[in-house]
């Protein structure tokens, strides 16, 4: 199908000119794209645990927060390498997510939502107090030229994050997903071990923004509690998520990019009011596609298809 | 004893209520058993005491022989019992072939082997037509399909079909018997739950057990069930309500 050649085509041509960015050696344009690639990874990051297994959480900023730290204390107290450190985090999300996981999978709806972002709220607080992590001052890392690096470090691990969805997409453990998603006890019944595969869910969705903090933090080249564990890049997360279709593949790469592009666009134009005008423009969004951009592109292509074949035979009964 | 399904002694409270009372039968390998009794005598709390959605207060059940006692539903699945619900439960946002294959997976560890056989289920209920359509837009007959589909495509060697008739048409009710009827051919034991619609019963039981008010009443066979004193008095005695 022609369309479907367009995609993948459209798709190529923005896999290149990601990938060719740092050689314009534009540092504005570079922190543009470093942004969307960044948001958009951990909507897919997000995506796993809240648009597959249904479980939304408003907490998934807590691992991108402990990824920045281990880089930062990791770098800067025991002068390891900065992307040792990110992986380090990423292990040690991995395996803090199966405890956490089995505890907090246990509440359901918003229940899970709000345990999930008081979890993330506690541990900047409590950044305050433990060792190590400069209080409320925060760290400054090394400062030099990590923009580049960090920015490849980013897409691969957005290009990863894909290629996990994808797979999860078209998988028995993406439908198990799917399965308890729908209606959690008739999955069980039919065999789905529901809390062993929403765990699983869990620590993937745990691993990415681990590994996407640890480069935020020598991007930044300063970390602070409230910068780091911030509401304003989770629920920006969430929306883009959200508004580009939960549970798909493409839903956050939509959205991610359409996100960053319109609120950069926005803030642009209108320094003074953007944010209104953003916050409005996703009400608007969020009425007229209640379930997402690409789910309504998917609907529409399924009709035209329904249509422009002849309608199948109904069958009796 | 070579029981499939030993249910002994089963009592199932809620607060003060006491949805099922000392409750005891066996089902055998390859026997169709319906039970039977008024709304609200117990049927569902059965159903859901046995595929472990809520354990028992009291009592044991035992499936070939072993305690399923308190173990999660999933493992109960894998172990051979399938269930429907009265209120039917489909995935609405996945497709049908997709809610057969969630079943087929007990089975089949690769994904493609488990969309093999939940396709062939589906010939098997007659809603192969509607594979990729999703389960939101079925209506409550085909609905009440998909979920015996899913629940067969886990192979099952027991299948608890809880009020599978309800909402039917009588053409509809006559295709649900054969259907059943046959599920002892490919050697599957079932548990039936049916309020009214006794000549459906009467046809398609080995045996039926009696419930009123969470007790068991009677036990026996057709004929003898449709004579039972006590079961005419609180059961076939009293006008049917809805």
């Amino acid at each position: 199908m022609t369309l479907r050649n367009l995609g993948f085509a459209a798709l190529a041509v923005l896999f290149l000119a990601t990938a060719l960015v740092p050689l314009s050696g534009n540092g504005y344009i570079l922190s543009l794209f470093y942004i969307s690639l960044l948001f958009t990874g951990l909507a897919y990051g997000w995506n796993i645990i809240s648009g597959y297994a249904g479980y939304l959480s408003f907490g998934q900023i807590t691992f991108f927060g402990i990824g920045a730290y281990f880089v930062a204390i990791g770098t800067t107290q025991f002068h390891a390498q900065w992307w040792l450190c990110a992986l380090a985090g990423g292990v040690f999300c991995a395996l803090l997510a199966v405890p956490m996981g089995y505890l907090m999978l246990r509440l359901q709806g918003a229940f899970f939502a709000l345990g999930m972002l008081g979890l993330g709220q506690s541990l900047r607080i409590a950044t305050d107090v433990i060792p190590y992590t400069g209080g409320a001052e925060g760290i400054y890392l090394p400062p030099g030229a990590n923009a580049v690096v960090v920015y490849y470090w980013t897409f691969a691990i957005l290009v990863l994050a894909i290629l996990l969805t994808a797979w999860i997409d078209r998988s028995a453990f993406g439908l198990r997903l799917r399965a308890l998603r729908e209606d959690e006890r008739a999955a069980g019944t039919l065999g789905v071990d529901t809390t062993s595969t929403k765990v699983r869910a869990f620590i993937l969705s745990a691993i990415v923004p681990a590994l996407l903090g640890g480069g935020y933090a020598w991007y930044l080249t300063y970390v602070e509690p409230s910068s780091i564990y911030s509401t304003e890049i989770e629920l920006q997360t969430v929306a883009m998520a959200i508004l580009g279709g939960m549970g798909t593949l493409w839903g956050p790469l939509v959205g991610g990019i359409l996100m960053s592009q319109i609120s950069e666009a926005l803030s642009t134009k209108f320094p003074q009011t953007h944010l209104m005008i953003f916050g409005a423009l996703i009400v608007v969004l969020l009425i007229a596609l209640p379930r997402g951009i690409v789910p309504a592109v998917n609907d529409w292509l399924a009709r035209r298809k329904s249509s422009a074949k002849a309608r199948p035979q109904e069958a009796v009964t | 004893m070579s029981a499939l399904l030993e249910i002994d002694g089963v009592s199932r409270s809620f607060g003060g209520l006491r949805a099922l009372n000392d409750v005891s039968f066996s089902v055998g390998e390859g026997e169709i058993v319906c039970v039977i009794g008024p709304n609200g005598a117990g049927k569902t709390t059965l159903f859901n005491v046995i595929s472990g959605v809520f354990p028992p207060s009291a009592g044991d059940v035992r499936f070939n022989g072993k305690s399923i006692v308190g173990m999660p539903t999933h493992r109960i699945a894998h172990a051979g019992i399938g269930r429907t619900y009265q209120i039917v439960r489909p995935f609405v946002r996945l497709t049908v072939l997709e809610n057969v294959t969630v079943g087929a997976l007990v089975h089949e560890s690769s994904y493609s082997a488990a969309r093999r056989k939940a396709a062939e289920v589906l010939d098997l209920v007659r809603l192969s037509h509607l594979a990729d359509t999703q389960a939101s837009s079925l209506t409550l007959t085909q609905r009440k399909r998909l979920e015996v589909a899913r629940a067969l495509a886990m192979r099952p060697k027991l299948l608890l079909l809880d009020e599978v008739m309800a909402g039917l048409n009588p053409t509809e009710v006559d295709a649900m018997c054969a259907f059943i009827l046959d599920l002892r051919k490919i050697g599957i034991s079932a548990v039936g739950g049916i309020e009214h619609l006794m000549r459906f019963v009467m046809n398609i039981s080995d045996r039926i057990v009696v419930l009123d008010f969470g007790r068991k009443i009677a036990e026996g066979t057709p004929k003898e069930i449709a004579t039972h004193p006590e079961v005419i008095a609180a059961y076939f005695g009293t006008p049917i309500e809805t």
